[in-house]
Formats: structure tokens, sequence, C-alpha cells
């Protein structure tokens, strides 16, 4: 009985805040102490969907870098994770792949902005995307060297030694078997792009506009109601994912989990 | 499949990709922060790091940020096992084995941005404290961020980390097989206490222990959370270095060069240490 009602409780605290959120992005007052607001509106969606503030440029602009990063990132980092997987150095390199989460990325948006000036990229969405690429690289090495068994190499080798060229072992072997570690990897690659906020500020230079900049921007002049509102575009990709696949983000925790214990 | 002799391509790429960056940005760092490079630049100079070593908050945002690292994973941590231990296999079943990944779909901007409206002075746990008469205005509702105890950063991590933890637990329970080790020690005489105390805490504390050194790292580089709820002083590293850069005057640039560097280095030998305790003690367990 304790445990059912720990178990309810604990599922109210973990929705309450998409609920606060939402109660967030339409009310129109709600002034303390009330519990909920005395008036709501959906003026910030209308707007919104009208995009007479912008933010659906903003929202396209922070999609299409996500997507590029991910995909990126995900495909050099399955043909880069095999040669790390057999390297009698894999240990140091995998040192050498978690040194950018260490730093954090403030400290390498600061490091990093003088050169990306020199290089014309500061600024630029193309920078930004770079710079982003640096992490999500990272960890797409990381997380799909696990892929790489003897069960997997020894499928590669026998598809060679029936006739199959090396693009076709990548497409029709190695490519197909990797297929939900290869989804777990664009989502997560995803959301390194998409959640970032301190890189685009350093390396964007206060002029690429994605969602977390604007969610920051409305939230310091003090602009709840769209803050809310870009908080919850924010969470609509990731929770697209768990409410259609489940899995995806059960198979990326346990990833995740790999990723790092190894 | 790949290249046989000379070097793997795939690894320079690598190397060019990762390595590359860090070793510029570092290189640049130490170039600017000793007067070699830089708009004001007068020639080499070690004043920049004098400076900066001397200065207490230098050592007080360092602490600062481990202190809250430590003590937003440790939080996490506890709740996360008591969680583990009450609610055991029911975290698999119904709304709640979905509901746990909800916090996974949060970026640490938003979380930061609902501790506002949660725990501020006029958020959401005021207003239950003002309809339970508890407080009379929200002035009366107790402190929670802004503060150099760093109150409100610890809760914001927790609810990010809490959900993951008690995932991780949850998962190296089942592969650890705790429940039957822990019903071992049962039939052995143990107490509920002493079977959870003695075998499944050490357990599950080495089987997390490789999860729980990056997280701590990752967690004392936090940004987003601090810059939001955080004090103006004491700041953690990264929002300090992040304000020194941005300041209007240029010559405190060479000053948060100074302290990017110098984090750079303690996080980097951090996680080398760490990591290298982890391969250390991986091969002893195989050897034995």
């Amino acid at each position: 009985m304790i445990r059912r009602a720990l178990a309810w409780a604990l599922s109210v605290l973990l929705v309450l805040p998409l609920v606060l959120l939402a109660l967030l992005s339409l009310a129109r007052h709600w002034t303390w102490p009330a519990l909920l607001p005395t008036e709501l509106q959906a003026r910030q969606w209308q707007d919104l969907i009208a995009d007479s503030n912008a933010l659906g440029a903003v929202v396209l602009r922070s999609l299409g870098m996500g997507i590029a990063v991910a995909v990126l990132a995900t495909a050099l980092g399955f043909v880069s994770s095999r040669s790390v997987a057999h390297h009698p150095r894999q240990g140091q390199l995998l040192a050498l792949l978690h040194m950018p989460f260490a730093i954090s990325p403030v400290v390498l948006g600061v490091s990093l902005l003088f050169t990306f000036l020199r290089l014309h990229l500061a600024g630029h969405v193309g920078g930004v995307m770079l710079a982003q690429l640096i992490f999500a690289y990272a960890y797409a090495v990381i997380l799909l060297s696990g892929f790489w068994n003897p069960q997997v190499l020894t499928l590669a080798e026998l598809a060679i030694s029936l006739g199959a060229r090396r693009r076709q072992v990548w497409l029709q072997v190695l490519v197909p078997l990797a297929r939900p570690l290869l989804l777990v990897c664009l989502f997560q690659t995803f959301l390194i792009s998409w959640f970032d906020y301190a890189l685009t500020l350093l390396i964007g230079d206060s002029q690429v506009a994605t969602l977390t900049v604007s969610l920051y921007q409305y939230f310091n002049s003090g602009d709840i109601r769209l803050a809310a509102t870009c908080s919850l575009l924010l969470l609509v990709p990731p929770l697209l994912a768990l409410g259609i696949n489940h899995r995806l983000l059960s198979a990326t925790v346990a990833t995740r989990l790999e990723a790092q214990s190894d | 499949m790949g290249s046989r002799s000379g070097i793997d391509p795939w690894i320079g790429l690598l190397v060019i990709l990762i390595a590359g960056p860090l070793l510029i940005g570092l290189g640049f760092m130490l170039l600017y922060s000793t007067g070699l490079i830089g708009l004001l630049a007068t020639g080499f100079t070690l004043r920049f790091w004098t400076r900066v070593l001397l200065d207490g908050q230098t050592w007080v945002a360092l602490t600062y940020s481990a202190l809250l690292g430590g003590a937003s994973l440790g939080a996490s941590l506890a709740l996360a096992l008591a969680l583990q231990a009450a609610l055991g296999a029911r975290l698999r079943t119904g709304a709640l084995r979905g509901l746990l990944f909800l916090p996974m779909a949060v970026p640490p901007l938003v979380a930061a941005l609902l501790s506002v409206h949660m725990l501020g002075n006029a958020g959401l746990l005021s207003r239950l404290a003002h309809a339970a008469g508890v407080v009379a205005r929200p002035e009366d509702f107790p402190t929670l961020l802004y503060t150099s105890v760093g109150l409100g950063i610890v809760v914001t991590h927790m609810t990010l980390v809490t959900p993951f933890l008690l995932l991780l637990l949850d998962r190296l329970a089942r592969h650890e097989s705790v429940a039957e080790l822990e019903q071992v020690a049962r039939t052995l005489g143990a107490s509920r206490w002493q079977a959870w105390q003695r075998v499944s805490l050490p357990v599950l504390m080495r089987a997390s222990a490789p999860v729980l050194s990056v997280y701590f790292v990752v967690l004392m580089g936090a940004y987003e959370v601090p810059l939001l709820v955080g004090a103006q002083y004491p700041s953690m590293i990264a929002v300090l270095i992040q304000r020194r850069f941005s300041q209007f005057d240029m010559g405190t640039r060479p000053e948060a060069y100074v302290l990017a560097s110098l984090y750079a280095c303690v996080a980097m030998g951090l996680l080398l240490v760490l990591l290298a305790s982890r391969a250390r003690h991986n091969a002893l367990e195989r050897g034995a």
C-alpha cells in the first residue's frame, strides 16, 4: 500500500513540471497567492502559429541544426568507432573522447571563439554546428564503439569472403545490424545540439538565435509566457520520441550507461 | 575494411576533430593569458596568472563548484537509492515506468526556469504554503534560490539527475542480481537493513562508480542551472569564466582565459585520474 502511494506521488511529481509549464504558457493573470491562473489566453500560441514573433524561423533553424549535427555525428561516429574499437590504444582514445565533456561547453566556447572569428565561423550557424559537432561526434564514437563485437566482425568478414564489396558490407550488413543503436545515436546527438545554449551563445556571438537562446532572452526580459512556450517547444521532440517509441528512450538510458561505463 | 598500414584516417579524423580543438583552445588561452597575443598584448607576462592565482574568488569558485557538484550528485544518489529500495520492482510497472524517462526530455535551462516557478518566493510551493496557512506574504517564504548555499542549484540538479540514477540503479540491480543476493543474506540471518547496507549497497555503488565519476565532473562544470538560479557570489566556475569573458572591459579577458585554462586542467586531470583508477581496478579484477 505504501509502495503504491509512493509510486503515485512520484508519478505526480514527474508530471507536475509539464503541467506548470503549460499553465505558465497559457496564463494571462496568475498573481500570488492563486494556485491556478485566474485567466487564461492562447495568444502566444496563436502568435506562434501566425509567426508574429518570428519563433517559427527559430524553431526551424534549431531543428535544421539538430538534424544536420545528428546525421553528421552519427555517420562519422559509426565509421570512426570501428577504428577505435580495434585500436591498440582504445583506452586512451576513449579518454580523449571524454575530454570535451569534462571541460564544459563554456570553456571550449571561450577558448575557440578567437579561432572561429579568424576563420569567419563565429556568428554563423555553420560555426555553431561545428562546435556542437565536437561534442556530438565524441558522444557518437563512445556510444557506437560498443557495437563492434566479434560476432559483427565475423559477419562482415563472411560477407567479404562471399564477394561483397566494402560499400556493400557497410550498407547491407553493418548498417542494418546497427540500426537500433544508430537510431539512439541520432536521437542523442540531435539532443546535444537541440539543448545546447552555451556554445550557441559564445560561438554564435549572440547572432545565432536558437530556441534555447530565445528562451533565455524571454526569461531575462521577464516574458514568462514566451519563455514557457519556448520551453514546451524544446520538450516536443524528446517527448514525441517518448510517446512514439518508448523503447528508444529505454535503449538510450541503457546505451548511455554502457557508454559511460566503458 | 580500414587502412592496414600507416595512420588510420578515421583515427586521424577523430584526433583532428576532438584533440585539435582542445589543443588549439588551450594553446590560444595560454598565449593570450601570458600577454603574447590579444588586443592589449604587451609581451610575455605572468601578471594575469599571478593576479588570478592570488585572487580568493578563483579558489572559492573552484571549491564551490566541486562542493555543489558533489552535493548535487550525493543528494541525488541518496534519494535514488532510497526510492530504489522502497519501490523495487514497482519502478518497472504502471505509469511510473514511462514517466521516469520524462526528466531526460528536459534541458537544464528549462529545469532552471521550472525551479524559479516552483521554489521562488512567489512560486508554486510558496502558494501552497499560503493555502496551508504557513505564510501570509511571499517574503515569509524561505529563500531557496539565488542563495550562497546553492540550494536552488542542488535541488534543480537533483530533479534532472535523480530519475536517471534511479533507472541506472534499477538496471544495475537486475544485472547484478541484487534481489537474489539480498535473499541469500536474509536466509543467513541478516535483517532487511543489514542485507541492504552490507550486500546491496556495496554492489550497487561499485557497479555505478564509473557513471557517477563522469557525472561528478560534468556537474562541476554546470553552466545553465547556476546561471539562472545561482547566487551572484559565490559563482560556479563556468559562470564566473563566462562573466569575466563577456565583461565590457577587455582587460578582464586574459583573466578569463587564465580561469578557463586552470579549470580545463583541473577537470581533465580529475577525469584522467578517475579513468586511470577505473582501468587499474578493471585490470585487477580481470587478474583476480
